[in-house]
């Protein structure tokens, strides 16, 4: 029921993020016919014709229900610049950041969820300060840097990991782990940081109601307390921030991906809009806003079984 | 690991060579690191000019195999469709062979191909190839396997080459193993373009069966045969067991990875993830000297950094402003700014040191820094009653600037607008990316800004596209006496008539400025010291080839060391 209330308001956000992809990569200034030919092959007649290939002369409209009709069918045209299906390219391409992008998230949280609480726990005491200004310094260093940082301690100096290389998963599982795990510690460290912070404050907040004094009263071992009665509910915001910071680990991954060499969506992206080779635009940046809208939406959902007291209605408005 | 810098011959003489000249005409400028040939004090980092590091070849070891980290990935592996650069290449040289290339002289002659001959007035070239060669997938290369490429690739609309081969009115067969190419006009310089991707047969039986899907399932003649490709990650090639040429390749396979991130490629090569690095940048191309155990491949090609000034548009259509702008620029500065100070040379004319059309008389004209001629220069225009701009007398001249989106250029570009700032102008700095850039200097909707100038290729190519009435010309400049040594370029294959050629040429633009230069740029492929010969590569015939150059290397040749 909830699934279907919700329903129209994600069918209006994603023609919105349609149109508005289109339009803003339409509107790209840089023609990707003369892209297609290089400068050097760019004879005016040569550019008519290849603009006459590609519908580019065609009025905006026109081009967008073109576009959409077919996206809609799941076919997204073939990339001007590499003929291969746009929809090909980017199936090919979105296991590599999900792993990425879900290994990040599981490093990330697997390190925040025992330090935050460890920080909430000990709160005001020197360990938590501890935590707090690093997290914080982490926060502050970009993802690039922290990725040629890896690579020189990991790759160059220690020679455990490989620096660049991609595996594919099929081709060798411990390979690809070994390929992944650099990339994705450089997107989870400042994950790590806000997820921490975060987690800390929604549990020092927890640790003061009463059914924990009732828990610790009952004498309840500290272990247990944090873990099976206080961590829960201390959960909303991580919860709500891992979804919402999807989008910045897609946005890390146009960088990470282009550091480490990797196949993955974020450097198609970034390659495409160089060369303006706008159906590879519009269909990946639909994608992305697809998979995030329903990220989001899952986070969502997911509310009700982390604390069946909220109701969807309510929930609903907290995103 | 420092002791065996060893120039043999060809292009690594000429490159110590032309790094010693160069030292020279520093003078003291230079002395503080380039002048020693740096051997044994680790000061490899600061010589002028093209290195080659390079540690004793030893003789052809068969088997093994490389992984290769190149500059960028490439659209499509189909000459027509892909848009092959310097990485591009280096892949297809792998699996193609070229019909013609360049020798170490800078002379083209046949490889693939067994003869290429023009008739007298040069308007019709005979090539003939050789018997028995086979395509990867069994295919024969013969007349009427070009033809099918010329026709139905080559000049298919929207096709890439189709604007380079235009001057190609038909490709004929002739027999089973001859063609003819007629051209409109004579062209001495047409075997050139068979250097490139116009030049590279690939199987038409393979590319029809492929259909849209041909550019990622390239099928040529080369010493090694496509076997996957996951775009972004790695190109596979292996050894062809049936190249037509004898005893090569001699390496089993190849991995080619897209790696666009000069940081992370460097320290690859030093974590051994990768055998082989190509670098076209200055700074990258410096800190590779100084990595133990890595030879370096450099080559001083002729595309420099510079400047292209709109000469359609007042102001700049007089020269006396174009001089200014050119004295002002402070070369040495800029080239700092761009990483290469004491290792880049300032460029004077399209051809660097290391070309057979590089002239002493036209570096000589060229109107370097010197503050005070440009404000003499400046000072006059902007106080001529004549002014083109018909702003009144005394009026500052105030204009924009425009660069690509890069770090280093828009330091360069701040560089600019102060050395512009102290004549007087007011020059506004614009960021435009690098595809917008191209097109507004195509539509001349521009003012002045950063560009390269020059390229490795024939002059009367060069020349032709720059400065004659076609869509190509940014700069808007032409000039009689261009046209006049165009002619000569099109119709002799003289090597001396053309360096004449060329010379006038180079003159007729430092005289009028329609382009400034700044610093040559140095390519390097950069390798583990057990990969060998990847500049010693020969023509079927013997003749020595071009090496390296630009950072591209004939992969048949190479060998890895036991």
């Amino acid at each position: 029921m909830y699934v279907l209330r919700r329903l129209p308001s994600l069918l209006a956000t994603l023609f919105a993020v349609s149109l508005l992809t289109f339009l803003m990569t339409s509107l790209l200034p840089g023609d990707p016919a003369l892209q297609i030919l290089g400068a050097e092959n760019a004879t005016p007649e040569a550019i008519a014709a290849v603009r006459a290939d590609l519908g580019l002369d065609d009025p905006l409209p026109v081009r967008y229900l073109h576009w959409i009709g077919d996206a809609l069918t799941g076919d997204f045209g073939r990339s001007y610049r590499t003929n291969e299906p746009v929809s090909e390219a980017i199936i090919d391409r979105l296991p590599v950041t999900a792993e990425i992008g879900i290994l990040a998230i599981i490093i990330a949280l697997l390190v925040a969820i025992p330090v935050g609480m460890l920080s909430a726990y000990r709160a005001g005491t020197r360990t938590d300060k501890l935590i707090s200004s690093t997290s914080f310094g982490l926060l502050a260093v970009p993802n690039f840097m922290v990725a040629i940082f890896l690579i020189l301690i990991f790759a160059v100096w220690l020679g455990v990991l490989p620096a660049t290389g991609w595996v594919n998963f099929t081709d060798n599982p411990v390979q690809n782990l070994r390929s992944a795990l650099l990339p994705a510690l450089s997107l989870a460290i400042a994950e790590m940081a806000v997820y921490t912070r975060l987690l800390r404050t929604d549990m020092i907040g927890t640790l003061q109601q009463d059914f924990v004094t009732m828990a610790r009263v009952k004498g309840v071992s500290n272990r247990r307390i944090l873990f099976r009665h206080a961590l829960r509910p201390s959960s909303f915001s991580l919860m709500t921030v891992a979804g919402v910071q999807v989008g910045a680990i897609i946005g890390g991954s146009v960088v990470i991906e282009t550091l480490f060499a990797l196949p993955g969506v974020g450097r198609l992206l970034l390659e495409a809009v160089l060369v303006r080779d706008l159906l590879m635009v519009q269909g990946v940046a639909l994608v992305i806003a697809v998979s995030y809208v329903v990220v989001n939406f899952t986070v969502d959902i997911l509310y009700s079984y982390l604390d069946p007291r909220i109701s969807h209605g309510r929930s609903a408005a907290r995103v | 690991m420092r002791g065996r810098r060893r120039p043999v011959g060809g292009p690594w003489r000429r490159a110590v060579v032309s790094a010693g000249l160069v030292g020279l005409l520093l003078g003291s400028a230079a002395c503080g690191g380039g002048g020693d040939d740096g051997d044994g004090d680790g000061d490899g980092g600061t010589e002028v000019g093209a290195v080659n590091d390079v540690s004793d070849r030893g003789d052809p070891v068969d088997g093994g195999e490389i992984t290769v980290g190149l500059e960028a990935e490439t659209s499509s592996w189909l000459p027509g469709e892909g848009t092959f650069n310097q990485p591009g290449i280096n892949v297809a040289y792998a699996i193609y062979d070229p019909l013609m290339h360049r020798t170490a002289d800078g002379d083209v002659e046949p490889y693939l191909a067994e003869s290429m001959e023009p008739n007298a007035d040069l308007t019709e070239w005979t090539l003939t190839l050789r018997p028995g060669v086979t395509f990867h997938d069994g295919t024969p290369l013969n007349a009427q396997a070009l033809k099918t490429i010329f026709d139905e690739y080559l000049t298919a609309p929207g096709a890439n080459t189709a604007a380079s081969v235009d001057e190609v009115t038909s490709l004929d067969v002739v027999d089973d193993l001859t063609v003819v190419y007629r051209l409109v006009e004579a062209n001495a310089a047409f075997p050139v373009l068979l250097i490139s991707s116009p030049g590279w047969p690939f199987s038409p039986t393979a590319a029809a069966a492929a259909g849209e899907d041909a550019g990622a399932n390239p099928v040529g003649t080369g010493p090694f045969r496509f076997v996957s490709w996951q775009r972004d990650s790695q190109l596979v090639v292996e050894k062809n067991e049936d190249y037509w040429q004898e005893g090569l390749p001699h390496l089993d396979r190849i991995t080619f990875r897209p790696m666009p991130d000069e940081d992370t490629r460097l320290a690859s090569l030093q974590s051994g993830d990768i055998d082989v690095m190509q670098s076209l940048r200055q700074s990258t191309v410096i800190r590779a000297r100084d990595l133990d155990g890595i030879d370096n491949y450099e080559h001083l090609g002729s595309n420099s950094g510079g400047g292209t000034v709109n000469t359609s548009k007042p102001p700049f259509d007089d020269v006396r402003v174009r001089k200014a702008l050119a004295h002002a620029l402070n070369q040495e500065a800029i080239i700092e700014v761009l990483g290469g100070k004491g290792v880049t040379p300032p460029t004077t004319q399209f051809f660097s040191e290391d070309s057979p059309y590089y002239s002493e008389k036209v570096a000589d004209s060229y109107p370097a820094y010197d503050p005070d001629k440009a404000q003499k220069f400046y000072d006059d225009y902007v106080n001529d009653p004549e002014r083109s701009d018909g702003l009144p007398v005394g009026t500052d001249l105030s204009f924009t600037y425009s660069c690509p989106p890069d770090p280093s250029l828009n330091e360069v570009a701040q560089l600019v607008q102060s050395l512009y700032g102290a004549l007087g102008a007011q020059v506004e700095l614009e960021q435009v990316e690098q595809a917008t850039w191209i097109q507004k200097m195509l539509a001349r909707d521009y003012d002045t800004g950063c560009t390269r100038v020059g390229a490795d290729s024939d002059p009367y190519i060069v020349f032709n596209a720059a400065f004659t009435e076609g869509p190509l010309n940014m700069t808007a400049f032409q000039s009689p006496e261009i046209d006049e040594q165009l002619d000569i370029l099109r119709t002799t294959t003289d090597i001396d008539e053309r360096k004449a050629a060329v010379e006038e040429i180079g003159l007729v633009i430092n005289e009028n400025v329609p382009n400034t230069f700044s610093g040559g740029t140095l390519t390097v492929m950069a390798a583990q010291d057990q990969v060998k010969n990847l500049d010693g590569w020969v023509f079927p015939d013997g003749t020595r080839g071009n090496g390296a150059a630009s950072a591209q290397v004939m992969w048949g040749h190479a060998w890895l060391a036991g």
